[in-house]
């Protein structure tokens, strides 16, 4: 498996797609190098559906240049999906195929495969092989899903809403599966509108918004790139002196509870700022008891970006 | 040839794993068989040919219609042809399993029904067998053409089942399936000819029933061939994955371009007679 991290997998130059009048996707750019994984967030409808299907061969485009692992997703649809995994939102199996006939069923469609039993004891689905789909739960029905995506030992996946409907736990199980897939240097493609799912498992994400990518980077960068400041909030164990407090360096104006116990602080440079703000409580005499730095997540970068919250 | 073979055995298991299509299949025709025995009476001569042939017809309408039509609706509105879509393969090793599986899930359905005609009510082993099992198998295949042409220009289950029913009920009474065509009245009976499902009923009562070679039968073997070639080309064509992809009201013009071989045949005896 090719892992040099510079080589690009995924090329997208311009991408346009219109259903009628309506432009779902207005011309995006990006790239997905070899062995990371590249998160499309956005909230619903935004276009990244549109985009990961345009990619995965499943949609024509109106206009753009695309490339995944060389072929082009328009007219080489069949050599690129031989390659690829993809683990689709809201698919299904036949209620009463067994785990075991699936994954012989899928076998049978792809020039290479890896062997299915031991994908199934990787993935925990070893002692449910030969029980009917329908019996399923959500997370086991996720996890056969990205079983049979990995079936063809693919160097490319795409995940589309990979823990979208799970609970909590089955979501859990779903990242430890992402971040095992990451650790082996497989390139990932995924979309989500979790942004604790962006972070955790992305090692770049696009914000996508209305068909268009409002920012790209590490979530790091995104949220360093954005206006947001960072807060800080010290707790005392006695009442801080009166009046409005000083400005400090690259701080907003302090803010005191009724008791004025706590003291809460805006900064665009919190570290500078914190070590004036002990100093200065200590220069009146009183211990601070809790100490706490709020950094912008990238829920505040994407609200800042997009005006929406990406449950809209 | 891999995913035509896999596609094939799955859909053979999880048929015989389905209570509907075992009921549809093997259940169905026994009451169809022991109602029309019970009342056409079998005692005179030709009578039990008669009764298995408008058995065997009503189950190849069905198997084709319901069974082949219904199922890819059903599979795309649940998303199961959408996980196939993001795999290599194409629509035509989904369409072979669907034609082969009905066919093979069928044969055992015509001994049963010969093989109690036999022993109840004396059925001849028919000296046209070949002819016999010939006709069914184009039965089947043409049928089933038509069901999965069906399956693609409809746009859901609902809409699947009323353009089912508007072309089963009509070919179920009207082509001697279950009332024999001399009980019809004229029009019943000129209308008859735009139906698939006479020129089905019409040959295995010729093969059957009279014991004549299948070259007796040549406009209405053509007019079947001609179904299934045309209805396996139509059907890869307009192909649909996804429930979301919704087929123009125009498409369903379709339909009429596989039945046109009974259309023409319809006119032609028409102007004819």
């Amino acid at each position: 498996m090719n892992t040099d991290k510079n080589e690009p997998v995924i090329q997208v130059r311009g991408l346009t797609k219109s259903y009628g009048d309506f432009a779902a996707v207005k011309g995006i750019d990006f790239e997905v190098r070899a062995g990371e994984v590249f998160g499309l967030l956005g909230p619903n409808g935004a276009g990244k559906t549109t985009t990961v299907e345009i990619l995965e061969g499943l949609r024509s485009r109106t206009g753009g240049q695309v490339s995944v692992l060389g072929f082009d997703p328009g007219s080489q649809s069949r050599q690129l999906k031989d390659r690829i995994g993809v683990c689709l939102q809201s698919t299904n199996l036949q209620e009463k195929i067994t785990i075991r006939e699936a994954m012989d069923l899928f076998a049978d469609f792809y020039t290479q495969t890896v062997d299915s039993d031991e994908l199934l004891m990787r993935l925990a689905l070893w002692e449910k092989r030969d029980a009917p789909y329908g019996e399923l739960s959500g997370g086991q029905k996720q996890r056969v899903a990205l079983a049979l995506a990995l079936l063809n030992d693919p160097q490319m996946l795409f995940l589309d809403e990979p823990s979208a409907g799970l609970d909590p736990q089955a979501r859990l199980e779903i990242h430890a599966l992402v971040g095992d897939l990451r650790r082996e240097q497989r390139s990932i493609l995924l979309t989500t509108h979790y942004i604790e799912e962006a972070e955790k498992l992305c090692d770049r994400v696009a914000i996508i918004d209305e068909g268009r990518i409002v920012a790209m980077g590490t979530p790091g960068e995104i949220q360093a790139g954005v206006l947001s400041q960072s807060v800080i909030e010290i707790r005392c164990e006695e009442g801080l002196p009166g009046g409005d407090g000083p400005c400090w360096r690259d701080a907003g104006s302090p803010v005191f509870s009724a008791d004025r116990r706590k003291l809460t602080v805006q900064t665009s440079h919190p570290a500078r700022t914190l070590v004036d703000l002990v100093k200065w409580i200590e220069e009146r005499g009183i211990e601070p008891s809790d100490i706490r730095l709020k950094r912008p997540t990238l829920e505040d970068a994407f609200i800042e970006l997009t005006g929406k919250t990406l449950r809209e | 040839m891999r995913p035509y073979i896999a596609l094939t055995r799955i859909d053979i298991k999880l048929a015989m794993r389905d209570r509907s299509v075992l009921f549809f299949n093997y259940l169905f025709p026994l009451i169809f068989f022991f109602v029309f025995s019970g009342i056409m009476g079998t005692a005179r001569n030709g009578g039990i040919e008669n009764v298995v042939t408008m058995v065997l017809a009503i189950g190849i309408l069905g198997n084709g219609l319901w069974g082949a039509g219904m199922r890819a609706v059903q599979e795309r509105e649940q998303g199961i042809l959408r996980r196939f879509k993001v795999t290599p393969i194409t629509p035509a090793p989904l369409l072979f399993a669907s034609m082969v599986t009905g066919w093979l899930i069928y044969l055992p359905s015509v001994l049963l029904v010969c093989t109690l005609a036999h022993f109840f009510y004396g059925l001849a082993i028919p000296d046209r067998w070949f002819s016999t099992f010939v006709m069914i198998t184009l039965g089947v295949v043409a049928f089933r053409s038509i069901g999965l042409i069906l399956a693609s220009i409809v746009n859901s289950t609902q809409e699947s089942t009323i353009t089912i029913q508007l072309l089963y009920m009509p070919m179920l009474f009207l082509s001697g399936a279950t009332i024999p065509v001399r009980l019809l009245p004229d029009w019943a009976q000129a209308a008859g000819q735009f139906m698939p499902a006479t020129y089905l009923v019409a040959g295995l009562q010729s093969v059957l029933m009279r014991s004549e070679p299948l070259s007796s039968n040549g406009p209405a073997i053509l007019a079947l061939a001609v179904t299934v070639i045309l209805g396996t080309f139509i059907s890869v064509k307009i192909f649909r994955w996804e429930k979301d992809e919704k087929m123009q009201p125009e498409a369903k013009l379709w339909l009429l371009a596989v039945l046109s071989p009974f259309l023409l045949l319809g006119f032609y005896r028409a102007f004819t007679s």
